[in-house]
């Protein structure tokens, strides 16, 4: 076997730690090394150039290359070996820049160390064999997990494009929290008024499937090859008699037992119910846990006075498999708890701000709902306890973010913003009142953004106080809230009418759980990791899944949106494709070694072992062994490990070569 | 003993079964595995204080394995099995070796067997695994014979020397096993009598590459011994076969009850007790002790 060594400066990325030369000319002494070569950029043309040309002139068979990590170019080098006519698995990499130039800086130790990773892999490409790349089918229909903005402009950007889209939301109702909001930063123009034609859009388009009320509870398969099921809850109304006439509703006796969610506590809702007047589908959901009849067996007013006969108390959750080409996460956020502590005691309250013990401190969603034309207070600037118009108010920003002894590091990233927005809103509606804010820094980065901001301050007299707030106190009727101004270095008291805090957004309850379903890995906030934070920031690190939103980090609503485009696009460019070509790295099973004890099945994450029955000359089976399905393996090597009588290889990374790439050590 | 004898035969004649692993009387304190296949041979089977051997593993082992896993219905096998042969029983069942349904089980109400063959069967004279025992009635069974005796009282303590290790500091310990690994000769012979010791190719005799050293030194000897009990942590059902057989006394129980020890500890788990609880190996909890994690 003939094996060409490339060695790359990577600029000086490798070469102001690793004496490439000395590595290039090192390797040329090696055992089956027919030529090696040094160069600047080895992933340039040029270099890709150099190596063809080395691959034909010397009949290399195998080439290795020292460079950057394999995640990198990998692929670029493959497929130069490829163009030059070797096999494309017949390329090793030696990561000679973030496994040593990048961790060491002793010249003389750090190109010892890269000549060690070199020989490993000349040794481990001497063993390499000629794979090829496995076709699998794509089905062309994507699932979108998430009805709020991120998905909804995710669905309709794919249905557009003519794929199917399975578009599934937990609530009643498509909309998710944009369509709580009431006016928008930087332009206040009105949230659902630029949000309800696109709900209406995705209802009826024939391309979408909608399925509200309904939960994704398994993930099965792979790329392309998806099979999901979906959950849909019991509404208890037959969604395809029902014409959303609103009887039901207007009739239900039930009207004060339940809080309304979509108002954030601070209405009621009747046993039966719509989120809010403009929900897609507008088809009404029955509250078993409130509901007189499912309580008590009596009432069924509803039942008397729907004239479609579309109740059924006897519905039941149905459940549904989809097959899946591609899946987008669009789940989006929470608010932080400000004075519970969460279950899993990973979060802190701010016992300290009064929040549910003062009905007038509120979080910034509630204050949303208030200043809302269509909220409980129809927009007016009314206080929850007593309805008094507040006439002072103090909003108080990183409740929350940015306080490690909260547990939420971070930077939420649009509370600046909309408490800007909020001050601007209550100073439009309350000529005569007088806003705090309280802030630690204003981040205001974006188009218009700090603009915006300014004109809070400027044009509606905002008041900024830079400092934290240490408690919050009832007196009189009056909220006295003591802080701090660090920029007058002074303590501060402000007897405030009402109390606004801006808290920090937290991934939805269940994201953990909804992402050990579909099998995509999560920080420890529970906001889905992206693949590569610069490069892959909608890819999750499972080939397939999509991320888009507020579910991946704090986003605001353009934010969302544009990475939900961007989800989409990368969905369209796997489906415009009939098969799919996947990397040949599987575990395949030695049949004749194998002894069936199928732990291989129990451990691989992807469902990719199945039973096979091996039979004698005479079609009796006489022993059961484990099979990998090619299509389904990701390569993992969890079975590998496993095997008590190592009986799986993994194709490319077999024992033997890594074997042989230890013994070179 | 008669209604066992009796029980094998209608088995056999019935075809309810093709062959019924028992034991047979070799002399007055000692017996040996035998496979009966025909009815009138029946008459050989025995059960006493002195089966010490468990006879799982010819479930696996041997060409009777490949009858038993035809699925063909016929070819059912019949075992006589202690009840904490059983465990392994379940054990196989459990890793897919046997199915449920293809073997019949015969097991005994139990009060401990005899640590060698030859002795009076006595509180000086019972197996260290029989000391401590709380199945004295099988946990699975399809035919269940003998009457409930009290189990003598043992003379030694079967914790004690696990105690003792525990004791040592790491390097009395590593002292300790050297000089009984030392004496291994790499017969095999605890690989050979282990129920759940059921690869078709050891990875100790996988030689491209290899992966355990097996030469007569101390690396071989510990790489022998200690992939052997990591491949029985949290499997081994805790028979001591290995060590009954072991011709040169290496106390290899010690290393696999420690292992066990630790595995119901840590995740609350015996391996073979039950069919419906699923392995420790290759079952995940999120709720999962992770101290062990290396």
């Amino acid at each position: 076997m003939k094996i060409g060594v490339f060695i790359c400066h990577c600029g000086e990325n490798i070469s102001s730690t690793v004496d490439c030369p000395r590595v290039a000319k090192i390797c040329e002494s090696y055992p089956g090394v027919e030529y090696s070569v040094d160069y600047k950029y080895m992933c340039s043309d040029p270099g890709q150039n150099l190596i063809r040309e080395a691959i034909q002139l010397y009949k290399l068979d195998a080439i290795v290359i020292g460079s950057c990590s394999p995640h990198m170019h990998e692929r670029t080098f493959r497929n130069a070996a490829f163009s030059a006519g070797i096999n494309p698995f017949m390329v090793e990499i030696a990561n000679l820049r973030e496994h040593c130039s990048w961790v060491h800086d002793d010249i003389e130790s750090s190109t010892l160390k890269a000549i060690e990773l070199v020989r490993m892999a000349i040794e481990k490409v001497k063993r390499d064999k000629p794979l090829s790349k496995i076709n699998v089918p794509v089905t062309k229909r994507v699932l979108v997990i998430g009805g709020g903005i991120a998905g909804i402009q995710a669905a309709l950007d794919v249905a557009n494009a003519g794929y199917e889209v399975v578009l599934v939301e937990k609530e009643p109702s498509i909309g998710g929290h944009m369509s709580q909001l009431s006016e928008t930063f930087p332009t206040l123009d009105c949230s659902q008024c630029i949000l309800t034609p696109r709900m209406v859009e995705v209802h009826q388009h024939p391309k979408i499937k909608l399925l509200t009320y309904s939960e994704v509870v398994k993930v099965e398969g792979f790329i392309g090859n998806f099979k999901v099921t979906i959950k849909k809850k019991a509404r208890h109304i037959n969604e395809d008699l029902c014409s959303g006439c609103g009887m039901c509703i207007s009739k239900c006796p039930i009207k004060k037992k339940a809080y309304n969610s979509f108002e954030e506590d601070l209405a009621f809702r009747s046993a039966v119910y719509i989120p809010f007047s403009q929900a897609i589908p507008n088809i009404p959901v029955i509250d078993e846990t409130v509901c007189t009849y499912f309580q008590t067996g009596k009432c069924g007013m509803c039942l008397k006075v729907c004239d479609r006969g579309a109740i059924n108390f006897d519905q039941k959750d149905t459940v549904m498999v989809a097959d899946i080409g591609a899946i987008i996460v669009a789940t989006g956020y929470k608010l932080y708890d400000i004075e519970r502590k969460s279950a899993d005691l990973k979060y802190k309250g701010y016992g300290e701000y009064g929040y549910g013990k003062y009905r007038d401190v509120i979080d910034g969603l509630q204050f949303e709902r208030i200043a809302s034309a269509s909220g409980p207070t129809s927009g007016e600037m009314k206080r929850p306890s007593d309805g008094k118009e507040p006439k002072k108010i103090v909003f108080i920003q990183c409740v929350g973010s940015r306080d490690d002894s909260k547990g939420i590091s971070y930077c939420s990233k649009i509370c600046c913003m909309y408490t800007a927005k909020q001050a601007m809103l209550y100073r439009h509606k309350v000529h005569d009142g007088e806003a705090y804010v309280f802030y630690m820094d204003i981040r205001a980065g974006g188009k218009m953004y700090e603009e915006f901001v300014r004109r809070a301050i400027e044009e509606d007299k905002v008041k900024y106080i830079r400092g934290r707030v240490s408690r919050i106190y009832e007196e009189n009727g009056k909220y006295i809230v003591k802080g701090e101004d660090t920029i007058a270095g002074m303590p501060v008291e402000i007897d405030a009418d009402m109390v606004v805090l801006a808290t920090a957004m937290i991934p939805q309850d269940n994201a953990p759980a909804l992402a050990r379903t579909i099998g995509i890995p999560y920080d420890k906030y529970g906001f889905f990791n992206e693949s590569h934070p610069k490069l892959k920031p909608v890819e999750s690190t499972t080939a397939g899944v999509f991320l888009a939103g507020a579910c991946q980090s704090p986003k605001d609503i353009p934010e969302s949106v544009a990475m939900a485009s961007a989800a989409a696009c990368k969905t369209i460019i796997l489906l415009s494709s009939d098969t799919l070509e996947r990397e040949p790295v599987v575990a395949k099973v030695n049949e004749d070694l194998c002894a069936g004890c199928f732990y291989c099945q129990k451990v691989c994450p992807f469902g990719a072992v199945e039973v096979k029955d091996v039979k004698d000359i005479n079609g009796i089976v006489y022993k059961e062994v484990a099979f990998i399905n090619q299509g389904v393996c990701q390569g993992c090597g969890t079975c590998t490990a496993t095997c008590l009588s190592k009986s799986i290889e993994l194709s490319g990374f077999n024992n033997e070569e890594i074997f042989a790439e230890i013994a070179a050590l | 003993m008669k209604e066992l004898r009796e029980h094998a035969k209608e088995l056999l004649e019935k075809g309810e079964v093709s062959a019924v692993i028992g034991y047979s009387q070799v002399s007055e304190k000692r017996t040996k595995p035998i496979i009966v296949t025909d009815p009138q041979d029946t008459d050989q089977l025995v059960f006493n204080e002195y089966c010490l051997n468990n006879l799982a593993v010819y479930l696996t082992k041997a060409r009777i394995k490949v009858s038993c896993r035809t699925k063909d219905k016929t070819l059912k096998l019949a075992v006589t099995a202690k009840p904490c042969d059983v465990h392994s029983v379940v054990a196989l069942i459990q890793e897919n070796q046997i199915h449920r349904e293809d073997i019949h089980i015969i097991s005994f109400n139990c009060h401990g067997v005899a640590k060698d063959f030859g002795f009076e069967f006595s509180g000086d004279n019972i197996a260290s695994k029989c000391i401590n025992c709380e199945t004295h009635k099988p946990l699975y069974f399809d035919k269940i014979f003998g009457e409930e005796k009290e189990t003598p009282k043992a003379s030694d303590d079967a914790m004690e020397r696990i105690q003792e290790i525990e004791r040592m500091s790491h390097q009395e310990r590593f002292e300790f096993f050297k000089n009984e690994f030392d004496k291994c000769i790499k017969c095999y012979a605890c690989r050979a009598v282990c129920p759940l010791c059921y690869c078709q190719r050891c990875i100790t005799d996988k030689t491209i590459p290899r992966w355990i050293e097996s030469s007569s030194h101390m690396r071989g000897n510990f790489a022998w011994n200690i992939v052997r009990a990591f491949h029985l942590s949290g499997r081994c059902t805790g028979c001591g076969e290995c060590e009954r057989a072991c011709p040169v006394d290496i106390p290899l129980s010690l290393l696999n009850r420690r292992m066990a020890i630790k595995a119901k500890k840590s995740f609350s788990y015996v391996s073979g007790r039950s069919l419906e609880t699923p392995t420790l190996v290759g079952s995940f909890n999120e709720k999962d002790n992770d101290e062990l994690f290396m």
